[in-house]
């Protein structure tokens, strides 16, 4: 049988950025095999920066090469590096003071594992990575004996872009009242919460009841009706965005299911066309067989009733509620 | 030292233990609070004036999970309302300047965050310089290492001194029944415990922490129709230092200077201080910068070493020092925010009581 399941999803938001005329040439020469640092007086920075730190005023492009060798004047050792990181096992993270720069660049220095290799006051020099975006990933520094020579071929349009895909990891148990909807979803039935407060139900609920502020449980719960009113709906033309799914139009409606005050929301609808919708229709659910049932979709901030319980809704041919009875649902 | 318009007092607070896992959502972890803190000032929720939070939604896993959150507040029939993507303490900030304006008189302010269903390090490391830094993961952690080491090296502290605060804060938090870590904690045994962040050791870095706070701030009349035993915010300030760590002298706190002058942190008695402490060093330099002496009682609660739910963690050590005042430990003192990696970003607000 089907069973539940902890929440574990990545949250992804892929990010775009101009880079501007400082850090855009920085990133094309990491690309490029090269550090840029930005003069700024008598000094010159790196990273390099559009604005002078002390007083704020404008920097014009002024670049210039710094490094590949530099000095550690401040470091850390990561013991435990998290996925973001550069690299998978214990490094270190070190102010680099690069040779010609006055302001030293935050990054990764590969000493294969050993913290022992780390001191203020290393030499230290860098290393670029095969794989090259116009990011400051590109480069990481190993002390500078382990240095290996590299020949670095140099890509051919300036970077003026830069993509940042972030990436958050959620992982935790489904909250005892979601786990309790979801093993109703598998047991065929729709459960949902009563207010004490005002008697209310809502479907599903959310572990309180949001207008009375009084927190719900187990007590609070019922089973209700699989067969309800459609109360909105809309055809989804799908947009591909970044982790878009769907190709083809379909239709996404809401149902108020009877005895109930608080529509579904984000039932979806294969078999009909958005002409054969009403507001007002009788809809009845046709679940899948317990076997084929999953709950996989449901975490503890999205889903309703999935397609993963369900073969399919269905119109029960009862009259329509009119639809002015209904305005209160409407969302 | 900022002239205050309008006098504002704390009138009611709650605060949620600091849970290892809060096993519900966000807006059933804040509502208990908020409830608690209408209740305690007898009003209705709709004669609330204005209304604020504060919360990150890196740290929820959820667009707009802050919306959601408004249904802990009790925002329907609607409400004035507005929210920060910061600490509540910074919600607490807004809703002290709103009631400078001198035409509403009850603000509802709350901070809330779960960080055990999340990476706070791949999170919060997206706070950082999004060309140079957030691409190679610079996680508040490595940052806070970096200011440690940069202690040891400019020879003004080192690791014992590192472990007499851990071992100091979760002495302290054995009084405090919201505190997720307490206990006696020997400095030789910590001073052997390995690295995970050298020169940094486990309990020198926050745990893993879920809670929420919630107070109602009121002007002067009205605060003391509300309740009988005021706690007044006599200022509040916010100051900044750069987001780049190398451009700073991570050993000091300008920004904890500039703001400690102007709220006039030394015009009077310093009792209490309530110190956003995240990472054991960070106490060496707040009572540095903030000149503090050893007639000053620093984080009696424990403080964020001892249960550290972030977005509510600031809030609530304003919270500790209004009740630690309430019960009479101090007539005057000090809660300090931060935001930001290694005390980029401090805030600090001076509390007295109503002698």
């Amino acid at each position: 049988m089907p069973q539940l399941h902890d929440v574990d999803y990545t949250l992804e938001y892929p990010y775009t950025r101009t880079t501007g005329p400082i850090i855009g040439p920085f990133l094309t020469g990491l690309r490029d095999g090269r550090i840029l640092g930005q003069r700024c007086g008598d000094r010159v920075l790196c990273p390099p920066m559009e604005f002078d730190p002390d007083t704020f005023a404008t920097l014009e492009s002024d670049l210039v090469e710094v490094g590949p060798g530099g000095e550690v004047v401040n470091w850390t050792w990561v013991a435990e590096p998290s996925a973001k990181h550069p690299f998978d096992r214990p490094f270190g993270f070190a102010f680099i003071k690069l040779d010609g720069a006055d302001t030293a660049l935050v990054h990764a220095v590969d000493t294969g594992g050993d913290p022992e290799a780390m001191s203020t006051g290393m030499r230290v020099r860098a290393q670029f990575r095969d794989e090259r975006h116009g990011s400051v990933a590109d480069v990481y520094f190993v002390p500078e004996a382990d240095a290996a020579d590299q020949v670095i071929e140099p890509g051919e349009e300036p970077v003026t872009i830069t993509e940042h895909l972030i990436g958050l990891r959620i992982n935790e148990p489904l909250y005892p009242h979601r786990a309790r909807f979801a093993q109703g979803l598998l047991d065929g039935k729709i459960i949902g919460q009563r207010s004490p407060v005002t008697g209310k139900v809502y479907v599903p609920g959310r572990g309180y009841d949001n207008m009375s502020r009084v927190l719900m449980s187990e007590s609070d719960e019922v089973e209700v009706s699989d067969v309800g009113t459609v109360v909105a709906f809309t055809e989804l033309n799908p947009v591909q965005y970044y982790g878009q799914t769907e190709t083809e139009p379909y239709v996404r409606c809401s149902i108020l299911f009877d005895g109930t005050d608080q529509p579904v929301i984000g039932i979806d609808i294969r078999d009909m066309t958005v002409d054969e919708m009403r507001v007002g229709m009788r809809m009845r659910c046709i679940w899948r067989d317990p076997e084929e049932r999953s709950v996989e979709d449901i975490d503890n901030r999205y889903g309703n009733i999935p397609e993963t319980v369900y073969a399919r809704f269905e119109p029960t041919g009862e009259p329509d509620i009119p639809a002015d009875e209904l305005k209160e649902h409407s969302w | 030292m900022v002239s205050v318009a309008e006098d504002v007092a704390i009138v009611a607070f709650e605060q949620t233990p600091s849970h290892a896992h809060f096993n519900d959502s966000e807006p059933a972890m804040i509502m208990p609070c908020v409830n608690s803190v209408i209740e305690q000032v007898g009003m209705d929720r709709h004669d609330i004036d204005f209304t604020i939070a504060g919360s990150c939604d890196y740290l929820s896993g959820m667009p707009f999970a802050f919306v959601m959150n408004i249904d802990a507040v009790g925002a329907w029939p609607p409400v004035y309302e507005s929210h920060v993507e910061m600490d509540g303490a910074w919600a607490l900030f807004e809703g002290f300047v709103r009631l400078q304006s001198g035409d509403i008189d009850t603000v509802l302010v709350s901070g809330s965050g779960k960080c055990s269903p999340g990476s706070y390090r791949e999170g919060f490391s997206l706070q950082t310089d999004p060309y140079v830094h957030a691409p190679i993961g610079l996680d508040p952690r490595t940052q806070a290492g970096f200011q440690a080491q940069a202690l040891i090296a400019a020879g003004k502290a080192t690791e014992r001194d590192f472990a007499e605060v851990v071992a100091r804060s979760h002495a302290n938090a054995k009084d405090n029944p919201y505190a997720q870590l307490s206990g006696d904690l020997s400095v030789d045994e910590l001073l052997a415990e390995p690295y995970v962040q050298q020169p940094l050791r486990r309990l020198d870095c926050p745990p893993t922490s879920d809670g929420a706070a919630a107070m109602i701030i009121a002007r002067a009349d009205k605060a003391r129709e509300l309740c009988d035993n005021p706690v007044w915010i006599r200022a509040i300030d916010h100051r900044i230092d750069s987001h780049h760590p190398t451009l700073r002298d991570l050993t000091d706190s300008p920004s904890v200077r500039i703001a400690a002058d102007r709220v006039g942190l030394h015009d009077g008695p310093v009792d209490i201080a309530e110190l956003t402490v995240t990472y054991s060093p960070e106490e060496i330099i707040l009572r540095d910068a903030l000149g503090l002496n050893g007639e000053t009682s620093v984080n009696p609660s424990g403080g964020p070493l001892t249960g550290s739910p972030f977005m509510a963690v600031g809030l609530t050590r304003v919270i500790e020092l209004a009740r630690a005042i309430r019960n009479g430990d101090g007539g005057r003192g000090v809660a300090h925010a931060s935001s930001g990696p290694a005390l980029q970003q401090n805030l600090l607000c001076v509390l007295e009581g109503d002698g």
